[in-house]
């Protein structure tokens, strides 16, 4: 069988050289590592609440559904070891002993085991060697039931469902156990307890005057609680009952749900790839027979659909990658001695699988950073009026067409003179350098390869590996890395995700008539150059190509030099003017093509090694294209950090100075507001289309309103610019002859009337009118437009 | 190095015939994915030599490797087929003049590589066939793997590192 069942949805690594496990096995193995997950979950919640009926049966259920099957199958070390944790998990269930720090920790190691045996069915087919650790283990879950207050020794084995079902009731409404120990608010979920701290009756102490403190409070919950549980017929109680091994007791969502290779949805994504690129030649071929145009242009409606609900079917919660990490804090917490409370936020946030995967590693160490490095000790605390519980939080949403995943410690900050002093220790920067660099550009030396502060290595963290390797994982899917920090008041991670891996918003530029993509995400502006002015702006200060921006020397770069592509005569050309991380440089290529949504495909190894690339496209044209990464190349061309080059930014817009889009519409030069377009697209001309009087573009399943003058009219194949502007929640579309440029430029006054033009600028040195879609009788579009503009405008 | 290795076990295998230059080469057709026939190449700037470009497959981006580059020999005059071998990475390509017929080769007209092949082609070549009027030089495809050709044929690439310093740097 050479490539079924190869990466699931979960847990399961694509296989290496895996010996043929049979569909059964395949089958208990999902689910078994699905229940796990949960368990795992449950667990850690557990201690939290360590008499939540629901949670208790669901963990039970987790460790009854894997012993089941385990026995049917015949896997008899994973059946002893479930068997020892649920004979210890009916005790807690029905409420005869509480679960403890101890406890919780004994069930988590068990859980590690039955997770190792696990895979090694899955690699090897067999659960190896049952040693001795097994029989220390289920010795240890054994005593653990007898530290039980109330424990009757008969309690070891699965007693009778109908038994587990009354005693279960009973207990829910009598037993003081039950009266549920809410957390107080700012209770710590994660409890570092003493190893081998005592159990049961000891623990009774606090506990008793917690409800004390709180009866009133506590009483109407528990009983409410209680009546619940003993009304509603549960699920733990029935499924002992008719013995049915694992699936009996799942959901019913699974029903509506199934699992579905990873491996097939990469296929259909792909394929969808390539339908959209026939599409496209289709769409080409036939645009001049009327009869196809329709035809054509269902197509392309339902190939779009296609591609989205494709892309949909990838999304995942975050709750995928988040649900490890309570584990993860309890066990940092507890070994480093520290108190720590995790906080977790939007679950929900959906990203691409292939996304989640990527993000899953470098999460990790982030927060075994803010756990190891930015929690301060107890003591630390204490000293700086802190409480003794240290905070994280993880959180995740959206922001515009990225998540935005947070990783904050309320810790002691980072130290930038530690850090200045370790990176010159390093040798990473000159002292000389070192001392001039601000608290921002310090800040980020921490992502430089070999970065670690920690004094002391310790097993979690500090051994030099960290967050260059945070960095290059994010930048990799096309996301950013920011670092924040205050002394004393701790430090945030910013990890800004792009939606789905598969798709960016790029510009194409060309150079000695190749295609090369710019992320648009590092692309501020544009310049272009005409022949002299390529030879007279662009400025050298020895080998060091500049050019003045706006009175500013930005360092430039030459993509054909850079790619060692042969040389031409000086010609005009066109500066992109990037923004990787912070660094500031132009980059010149030869011409500028379209701004395109582009399909990013990985590269071979091979080619990443050049340092250059970040992967690469294929454009409608079905002509390839090559995607620069704008971050590897001004690291390698030692374009240094520039430090204000936002508030420039600002300034400059405060100063009435904005972006214009440049087009020739007519034969008349005009000037569109760069923060209202959203994309410039080419079309043949019989893609337009008449609504009554009126021309409108069926774009992405709306209809845009076209504005202008549309010329060559007889001609459907003669290519149109129809310039996409944004206003509020819809779009129109201008219609014009040429894109000419960006330019800076600042409005001189408020000019004209009502229809075409409301502004006139200065750009290039030259008075340029400022276009605005005329606000016509059509319903289409709102008065407010206008408004709107003009307001920007002053 | 096991150069009459496994391929040429069988008493008879079908292999596809390939030409580069004037010279005839061959494969296991088993391990053909797919054989691409002059499609559009997209050079790759600052890659290693022995990358031809890359080529479109099935919506995917494929590295396609020149057999002519891996020789020693100029770039090809004009378009060339590809065949499309599957490797641990995933798929990659080959770069060839042209394909030919699909071959019966016997096991007992194999010889391995002589002693005197230089190092590089020792690499991936594995012996030919000896024809009735020519030899057919057989390719291992494993070998071929663009990763593992990065290590095996190691004469030091330029162009996996920054170019020389046109501006900005020191």
């Amino acid at each position: 069988m050479p490539r079924t069942g190869a990466t699931h949805l979960k847990f399961f690594r694509p296989p290496t050289d895996k010996p043929s496990v049979d569909e059964l096995t395949r089958e208990f193995l999902l689910e078994s590592q699905e229940g796990l997950d949960r368990m795992e979950r449950g667990l850690t919640e557990l201690e939290l609440r360590p008499a939540d009926a629901e949670l208790l049966a669901e963990i039970f259920r987790s460790v009854h559904t894997i012993k089941g099957t385990t026995g049917f199958l015949g896997f008899p070390r994973l059946e002893s070891l479930s068997h020892a944790g649920e004979s210890l998990l009916v005790l807690l269930r029905d409420g005869r002993i509480r679960a403890d720090s101890d406890i919780v920790s004994e069930l988590l190691a068990l859980l590690d085991r039955l997770r190792g045996i696990l895979r090694s069915i899955e690699s090897s087919g067999g659960e190896g060697e049952a040693g001795l650790e097994d029989r220390v283990m289920i010795g240890r879950l054994e005593a653990l039931q007898r530290t039980a207050p109330v424990a009757g020794a008969e309690a070891q084995s699965a007693v009778e469902p109908a038994t587990v079902a009354g005693t279960g009731s009973a207990a829910r409404k009598g037993s003081p156990a039950r009266k549920a120990r809410k957390p107080r608010r700012g209770e710590p979920p994660v409890r570092v307890a003493p190893p081998g701290s005592q159990p049961g009756p000891a623990e009774a102490g606090p506990q008793g005057i917690e409800q004390a403190a709180q009866p009133a409070r506590e009483e109407p919950k528990a009983a409410s609680g209680g009546t619940d549980a003993a009304s509603i017929p549960r699920p733990e109680g029935a499924q002992p009952a008719n013995g049915a091994p694992a699936v009996a007791g799942e959901p019913a969502a699974a029903d509506s749900t199934l699992r579905v290779d990873v491996e097939l949805l990469n296929r259909i994504m792909n394929l969808v790839g390539e339908l959209v690129l026939t599409r496209n030649q289709v769409l080409q071929a036939t645009s001049a027979d009327a009869g196809f145009a329709p035809l054509g242009r269902r197509l392309d409606m339902v190939t779009a659909d296609l591609r989205e609900a494709v892309m949909k079917a990838r999304m995942q919660p975050v709750s995928h990658v988040f649900s490890r990490f309570p584990r993860l804090v309890r066990d940092l917490a507890h070994s480093l001695g520290k108190p720590v409370h995790l906080e977790m936020e939007g679950q929900e946030t959906e990203l691409d699988k292939s996304l989640l995967e990527a993000i899953r590693d470098p999460l990790t160490h982030a927060i075994r950073n803010a756990v190891d490095h930015g929690i301060e000790s107890p003591g630390d605390r204490a000293a700086a009026g802190k409480p003794d519980e240290g905070l994280v939080r993880l959180s995740a949403r959206h922001e515009s067409s990225h998540v935005l995943v947070e990783v904050r410690d309320d810790g002691a900050g980072m130290n930038i003179g530690r850090i200045r002093a370790k990176a010159v220790d390093r040798g990473l920067v000159s002292a000389a350098r070192a001392a001039q660099m601000s608290e921002r550009e310090i800040l980020q030396l921490v992502f430089l390869p070999g970065f670690s502060t920690a004094e002391a290595v310790t097993s979690v963290s500090g051994r030099g590996v960290g967050m260059d390797v945070v960095r290059t994982n994010i930048e990799r899917i096309g996301g950013k890395v920011e670092i924040d920090s205050q002394a004393g008041r701790g430090t945030t991670l910013r990890l800004r995700i792009p939606l789905t891996l598969a798709i960016i918003p790029a510009l194409i530029v060309r150079s000695r008539g190749q295609n090369f993509a710019i992320p648009q995400s590092a692309l501020i502006e544009l310049v272009h150059l005409g022949a002299e002015e390529a030879a007279s702006r662009i400025e050298w200060l020895e080998n060091a190509a500049l050019y003045r921006l706006r009175g500013r020397l930005l360092p430039l770069l030459f993509l054909d030099r850079l790619l060692r592509q042969p040389a031409r005569e000086a010609a005009e050309c066109d500066i992109a003017i990037l923004n990787a991380d912070g660094r500031r440089f132009g980059l010149v290529v030869d011409s500028l093509a379209d701004p395109q949504e582009i399909v990013v495909k990985p590269l071979a190894a091979v080619l990443r090694e050049t340092g250059v690339y970040a992967g690469a496209t294929i454009l409608g044209s079905g002509e390839m294209a090559l995607i620069l990464h704008p971050g590897a190349i001004a690291l390698s061309a030692g374009i240094g950090l520039t430090e204000e080059a936002p508030e420039e930014c600002d300034q400059a817009a405060a100063a009435g100075r904005d972006d214009f889009l440049l087009v020739e519409s007519g034969n008349r030069r005009t000037a569109l507001p760069l923060e209202t377009v959203l994309r410039i697209e080419r079309i043949p001309r019989s893609r337009i289309e008449h609504a009554g009087s009126r021309a409108v573009l069926r774009f992405e399943k709306e209809l845009l309103p076209l504005e202008g003058e549309i010329e060559d009219y007889d001609n459907p194949e003669a290519p149109t610019n129809v310039v996409v502007c944004r206003e509020g929640g819809r779009q129109v579309g201008l219609v014009v002859s040429r894109v000419l440029d960006v330019a800076p430029g600042s409005a001189l006054q408020e000019a004209g009337t009502g229809t075409l033009s409301t502004g006139v600028a200065l750009l290039r040195d030259r008075v340029t009118e400022i276009v605005r879609p005329a606000s016509g009788p059509e319903p289409e579009l709102p008065e407010d437009f206008a408004g709107e503009l003009a307001e920007a405008r002053i | 190095m096991s150069t009459a290795a496994r391929p040429v076990q069988a008493a008879d295998q079908e292999v596809c015939s390939l030409r580069v230059g004037d010279t005839q080469y061959a494969v296991p057709i088993a391990r053909v994915l797919e054989i691409l026939g002059k499609p559009q190449l997209q050079p790759v700037p600052l890659a290693p030599d022995f990358v031809g470009g890359l080529v479109h497959y099935r919506g995917e981006v494929l590295t396609a490797i020149s057999l002519r580059r891996l020789l020693g020999m100029d770039r090809a005059p004009s378009a060339q087929d590809v065949l499309v071998f599957e490797s641990a990475q995933g798929p990659f390509g080959l770069l060839v003049d042209s394909v030919g017929e699909v071959l019966s080769v016997s096991a007992a007209a194999h010889e391995p590589n002589p002693s005197t092949l230089d190092s590089c082609c020792q690499g991936i070549l594995m012996g030919a066939w000896k024809l009735p009027n020519r030899l057919l030089i057989a390719l291992d495809p494993e070998r071929l793997d663009p990763m593992r050709l990065v290590c095996a044929c190691a004469e030091p690439q330029n162009g996996t590192h920054e170019p020389a310093g046109d501006s900005g740097s020191r």
